[in-house]
């Protein structure tokens, strides 16, 4: 799982489902933060969302994921996306084919009344360099409940196994991600959501500990089915002396049809 | 027609007096006895379903060609928001508020409309999670409502393209259980509970911007429909401003605006979709009155809007057919002559029914010379005025009932060409401009039952020509130009018959229009 682990390294792969956007307050992980909310495309759309993810400040050190998704919701509250994430590594100057992703989302139960919203994904994700074996196998459990009015908070619970771990790498990470989205400009241009993200998460190292994250982002609408997001990613804590990350900026841009 | 010629041996039975004693109603159309709806004996499964169902639209190159339409399709936008927030502060604990600063905010949107369109949810997040199921109804008939808008307006098909999509929309609307029937529904029965009315007395201001909506969101399809499409910008001049400035606020109206009323040449070509859009309308209504009414506890509202949901929806007229059903129940599926894309109105006979701001008129006939109205590729003209649109016979009758009024007005007419619609538009003087920049005008005044043989348009001299050709009672006649003809004016005709009936809405005491 070499190639996997540029991305493992700026922390956006192991969490980073893409999922569509074609709404601004229809939140879904990669597009910008790493944090879903409960809710599936619906039933009969089509999507196609694109984005890069780098770390900022690092001169040659530079590294970046790239993600292109298409996704299906095949079934009411159910969707199916392919992923490719191809990634760039600064310090070598290498390009690297990435990882091929999977993926299943399904919403169990929409918002009703005092109950919260819940919603799962899994998602395989394969390898595409030559001579890399193993798949990675992620299961993220999804709960998201209005918090005032407009506002939600959504807890995304993270599981992620490796087939064949590399020595010195963890077959078993867990994390925790929580997410923050306020729909702004209501009422008259209710065209954007602000999204915030604390995550803890275990180090895919083995004997290293947990680490912690920040992040801010903002999801613009720019057409009727077109979202174009922002948002900017940092290490909170770190218990790990190899965890060397920059500032993460993301870019993308989401489309449905 | 044969199960309408039924409906004329029920209506005489049931009529005036047989109707009134079934329907529990007084003389003055008050009830007198309104019962709380009891629940069907089982509900559609669907409705205790916990996921989303997030539907998405038909998929076609013609979505979001509303754009086409800027202030159309903001305007549009704008209803959305204007719904979400009344509804959520109705859940919220602000309907104190509703008429005074939740009233100003709706307006302010409505003024400054959005440029996109906006997620209801994101809008009405408390009344969505109370009411999952009903917006579950909402957002599928509303995606039936744009898409049909998207399809009359799309540029590079033709008309016959459009209508044969328009078909195939309403069968993929109709395959989901959140569908709403395409048949009458008696309008009175569905407004005559013991909550109904309760919205528009408690809030008669808000009532009025739903009132509002629903007369944009039913009066843009003859706008649209069989009309070109460079028209509609120019057209959706006069109607948007008809809506932005009175029809919004406009809380004099008696009943809801129905499709047939305002847009009856769409309503007669997709009957079903206009009736599903006007019990959408009519579900809005019952809904907006469970929630206002103070004789309900929470857990009633919830069932009765439940219950609301049951009535409006397909699955529940199940095989029943337009024409039939038991009279003054919800399973009335009558409708007036003329007319099957609109349900029983409140007093309605087989032949009248009641139009707020116009009195009662037969939907059969002309309104400018009450003869009976022609078919086919003749179809006459609409005219579109002070908030209403009506169906004549022919060009003089168009330009007469049009001059009555004071204001802008819009001309839709048949010319020799079926695949060329006139669109003349009006300013507040009578200056009228035309889409077809050739036209000509035969007129040579003569007894109305013959009006739209001669008084008619033509897309050119050489089709005037052509036609006088073809019919000879006519060779003296002169083709007239837009200048001279706009000039003309015959007055009321001779065979206009008024009637003379008063609302059905009358309340004691008052007076009708």
């Amino acid at each position: 799982m070499t190639a996997t682990r540029l991305a493992a390294g700026l922390g956006i792969l192991g969490t980073l489902t893409l999922g569509l956007a074609t709404d601004h307050n229809n939140v879904d992980a990669g597009r910008p933060l790493r944090f879903d909310d409960a809710s599936s495309i619906a039933f009969g759309e089509r999507a196609i969302e694109w984005g890069v993810t780098g770390n900022l400040g690092r001169g040659r050190n530079n590294s970046a994921v790239g993600a292109l998704e298409f996704k299906y919701g095949f079934a009411k509250n159910q969707d199916l996306g392919i992923a490719w994430h191809p990634q760039y590594a600064g310090a070598n100057q290498r390009f690297s084919a990435g990882e091929l992703e999977f993926t299943h989302f399904r919403q169990i139960q929409r918002e009703i009344n005092s109950s919260p919203a819940l919603a799962y994904r899994m998602k395989i994700g394969v390898p595409m360099e030559r001579g890399e074996s193993g798949v990675e196998l992620g299961m993220r459990g999804i709960l998201s409940t209005t918090l005032r009015q407009y506002d939600k908070i959504h807890f995304n619970l993270d599981a992620t196994l490796v087939t064949e771990p590399e020595p010195g790498e963890r077959d078993l990470a867990w994390g925790l991600l929580v997410g923050y989205s306020n729909p702004l400009g209501a009422p008259t241009q209710f065209d954007k959501t602000l999204v915030a993200q604390f995550g803890f998460e275990q180090s895919r190292r083995a004997g290293e500990g947990w680490f912690s994250t920040v992040g801010v982002g903002l999801r613009q609408q720019v057409a009727e089915q077109a979202v174009f997001d922002f948002g900017l990613e940092a290490d909170l804590w770190s218990g790990s002396s190899s965890r060397r990350r920059g500032v993460l900026l993301t870019l993308g841009y989401s489309m449905g049809f | 027609m044969t199960n309408l010629l039924s409906w004329v041996v029920l209506g005489a039975a049931l009529l005036p007096g047989a109707a009134l004693a079934q329907s529990g109603h007084d003389h003055r159309g008050h009830a007198q006895s309104r019962e709380l709806p009891a629940p069907p004996p089982v509900f559609p499964t669907w409705m205790d379903d916990r996921g989303a169902d997030h539907m998405f639209y038909k998929p076609g190159p013609y979505n979001w060609s509303i754009r086409n339409v800027p202030q159309f399709a903001a305007d549009m936008y704008g209803t959305g928001v204007g719904h979400g927030i009344a509804y959520e502060a109705l859940v919220t604990g602000q309907a104190d508020k509703l008429e005074g600063p939740i009233y100003d905010s709706i307006v302010k949107v409505l003024k400054n409309p959005p440029r996109l369109p906006i997620d209801e949810g994101a809008i009405l997040p408390t009344f969505k999670r109370r009411y999952g199921e009903l917006e579950k109804v909402f957002d599928w008939a509303h995606t039936l409502h744009f898409q049909t808008i998207d399809v009359l307006a799309h540029r590079g098909w033709t008309d016959a393209q459009k209508e044969a999509e328009i078909e195939r929309i309403w069968q993929f609307y109709s395959a989901q259980p959140y569908a709403i029937t395409g048949l009458p529904l008696n309008m009175e029965v569905l407004d005559g509970y013991s909550y109904s009315g309760a919205f528009r007395t408690k809030y008669p201001k808000v009532n009025g911007l739903f009132w509002g909506y629903h007369w944009l969101q039913t009066a843009n399809y003859d706008m649209l429909y069989r009309t070109p499409v460079e028209t509609h910008g120019p057209q959706y001049q006069v109607v948007g401003e008809r809506y932005r400035e009175t029809e919004l606020f406009n809380t004099e109206r008696e009943f809801m605006p129905m499709t047939g009323e305002l847009s009856p040449r769409f309503a007669k070509r997709f009957p079903e979709i206009a009736n599903s859009f006007d019990n959408l309308h009519m579900l809005h209504d019952n809904v907006n009155d469970i929630l206002a009414t103070n004789e309900l506890t929470e857990v009633q509202k919830k069932q009765q809007i439940r219950i609301a949901i049951w009535r409006v929806l397909a699955t529940t007229h199940q095989g029943e057919t337009a024409g039939e059903g038991e009279a003054n129940s919800l399973h009335d599926h009558r409708y007036p002559f003329g007319m099957p894309g609109m349900g029983w109105m409140k007093g309605a006979t087989e032949s009248e029914m009641y139009m707020s701001g116009m009195g009662w008129m037969n939907m059969e006939e002309c309104g400018h010379c009450s003869i009976r109205l022609p078919s086919g590729d003749e179809w006459g003209a609409t005219v579109s005025a002070n908030g209403w649109t009506m169906m004549v016979r022919c060009m003089l009758c168009a330009r007469d009932m049009a001059s009555e009024t004071i204001g802008k007005a819009i001309i839709r007419a048949a010319t020799e060409d079926p695949k060329q619609t006139l669109v003349l538009i009006s300013d507040e003087l009578g200056n009228w401009t035309s889409n077809l920049p050739e036209i000509v005008f035969l007129e040579v005044k003569a007894d109305h039952p013959e009006c739209n043989d001669w008084s008619k348009v033509f897309t050119s001299r050489r089709a005037f020509d052509a036609y006088i050709a073809e019919n000879p009672d006519y060779k003296d006649a002169q083709p007239i130009a837009l200048s001279e003809w706009q000039t003309r004016n015959e007055g009321t005709p001779e065979t206009y018959r008024r009637i003379n009936r008063p609302s059905p809405y009358q309340r004691n005491g008052e007076v009708g229009p």
